[in-house]
């Protein structure tokens, strides 16, 4: 999947994501990195320390490539249903997930095969 | 490889081996090789029951045979076990009672595998598409063995036929997701179905007849009638060895999953849940089939079978009834035999339904299995059978429909609440 079409499935799944609590703000930024990309989304919605954990659960899922090959190109697609972070999950390479002053941000590490952390300005533990 | 996956590997290597041995013993060594022979070289299309073509014992062996190429190819790829692979290698092997052979799935799985490499890909990314994608075995076996040609010509057309058909499967089956977004599971089957009718129309083109077959198996021996709840108890006893009394409250949880594409209940539930919940749906499709008087021959085996795959990737007790009882109540209307092969078929296949009924209710799931019985008596014909999983293409067809007509509803009603909500992998306050 070319790079543009891989960031509209992304920008489409995780907005699905933030639009279903109907935040009055909702922020996308996107920038180029070393190797790679640097995806983050916030809103003004505040979530409980339970919400943010299953939402770091879903985005740093075991690595399934049989699944991100195949399904993972349904991210984006399936506005029927709820929104499913665990198709966006298989397909980055590091997401964080936190509380910003009055609402959510989480930022996703979009990286080739030949990803390196220490080319990202990934925040440390 | 985790602790738990290699006992997986046991698990399912073990009923695969104990199939094989079952199969020799039950036909006898010699005569079951000669009937896997028979079973090679015949038509494969829709339905072409092997447990006649070859015997019972030669179909066991084709069956768990076939099943292995899928797992040796999952274990090779370092794929995970799990739902996913787990349905994959259940659906062969029960496809293997009608339909599949080693020598018709492997041209189409290179097909995948060529696709993979053209694009660079890795084939781990594929591997799902190749696996289910031997719906199209009858393809390779049509083109050998029904096209009029002889010897080695008819061996190299067949392997071209299918691996040509293989490479094309990866295309189509990412377009036909979207279509009905992950609620028909076999989703290869409609793939699959919508590429049969190219080929189809290639053999019409060519002047090659392909006349309906059925070859349905009307008295199995004791050995096939009791195949799935011996399987069912072993699948059960592995869940509680493998987490007690922890299983049985992830089988609760599980039935609690939607099961749209892709639900891993092994990664939504637990291991041993699933192997529960693949227990508990094949006692239950082989109750059915009992109640309605059905014959326990080759392609129902392949539905059960099918639906104890599926139990680990999106089917549970609370999805699949409703669809079920659609196909019921239509066979009923429409003054068919429930037992009759096309209905029964319907019945246990038409569970590629549940996650309609899981995430928008049991109204939704009766209706979409009411309006699948009437569209899978249809379909097969369109590709002359070549496709294994007509009930995921006519599945497929209905889903897409029901979706297309939800969203359409959803965008614009003013005030519309949108589909019942149910668990998915963040939970409901996360979203609200």
């Amino acid at each position: 999947m070319h790079k543009k079409d891989f960031l509209l499935h992304l920008i489409g799944e995780m907005s699905h994501f933030f639009l279903d609590t109907n935040p009055s703000k909702m922020v996308i930024s996107l920038h180029q990195e070393k190797d790679g990309i640097h995806f983050a989304i916030f809103d003004d919605h505040v979530r409980s320390d339970e919400e943010l954990r299953s939402i770091r659960e879903a985005l740093n899922s075991s690595r399934r490539p049989e699944l991100a090959g195949y399904y993972g190109n349904m991210s984006g697609f399936d506005f029927v249903g709820d929104p499913r972070l665990d198709l966006v999950g298989w397909q980055i390479k590091h997401a964080d997930v936190g509380r910003i002053d009055k609402g959510t941000r989480i930022d996703l590490w979009l990286g080739g095969d030949e990803f390196d952390p220490n080319n990202f300005t990934i925040p440390d533990k | 490889m985790t602790q738990t996956e290699r006992k997986l590997y046991f698990l399912f290597g073990g009923i695969l081996g104990i199939i094989i041995v079952i199969g020799l013993v039950v036909q006898g060594p010699v005569e079951a090789l000669r009937g896997l022979l028979r079973i090679v070289v015949h038509p494969a299309r829709l339905i072409n029951d092997f447990t006649l073509v070859g015997g019972e014992g030669a179909a066991l062996v084709n069956a768990a045979l076939t099943a292995l190429i899928g797992l040796v190819l999952v274990r090779i790829n370092r794929i995970r076990l799990a739902g996913p692979t787990v349905a994959a290698v259940f659906t062969i092997l029960g496809f293997g009672l009608f339909g599949k052979t080693p020598l018709n799935v492997v041209p189409v799985m290179m097909g995948v595998y060529a696709s993979s490499r053209f694009l660079k890909k890795s084939f781990k990314e594929y591997i799902l598409i190749a696996l289910f994608g031997t719906a199209l075995g009858p393809v390779a076996s049509a083109v050998a063995v029904e096209a009029g040609l002889t010897g080695t010509a008819a061996l190299g057309a067949g392997i071209l036929g299918g691996f040509a058909i293989g490479t094309l499967l990866p295309a189509a089956a990412m377009s036909m997701l979207r279509l009905h977004q992950g609620f028909n599971l076999y989703n290869i089957g409609m793939t699959s179905g919508f590429l049969a009718l190219f080929a189809a129309s290639l053999f019409a083109a060519s002047g090659t007849v392909l006349p309906p077959q059925l070859v349905w198996n009307e008295s199995p021996s004791p050995v096939l009638v009791y195949l799935i709840p011996v399987l069912s108890a072993l699948l059960l006893a592995a869940g509680l060895i493998l987490e007690g009394a922890g299983a049985f409250r992830a089988l609760k949880k599980i039935q609690k999953l939607a099961g749209r594409l892709p639900s891993d209940f092994m990664d939504m539930g637990t291991p041993g849940g699933t192997l529960l919940n693949m227990g508990a749906l094949g006692l239950a499709g082989w109750g059915y089939v009992l109640i309605v008087g059905g014959d326990l021959n080759g392609p129902v085996l392949g539905g059960i079978l099918t639906i104890v795959g599926f139990a680990s990737f999106g089917k549970n007790l609370r999805n699949t009834w409703p669809v079920v009882a659609g196909v019921a109540a239509a066979t009923l209307l429409f003054g068919k035999g429930l037992a009759s092969p096309g209905p029964l078929l319907a019945a246990l296949f038409c569970t590629t339904l549940a996650p309609l009924s899981g995430e928008f209710g049991i109204p939704v799931g009766f209706l979409a299995g009411f309006v699948h019985l009437m569209m899978v008596e249809r379909t097969g014909a369109w590709h002359n059978g070549m496709n294994l999983y007509n009930n995921g293409f006519a599945g497929g067809l209905t889903a897409t429909l029901f979706v297309a007509v939800i969203e359409w509803y959803r965008a614009n009603r003013p005030g519309s609440k949108g589909p019942k909500k149910t668990e998915s992998p963040i939970p409901e306050e996360g979203r609200k």
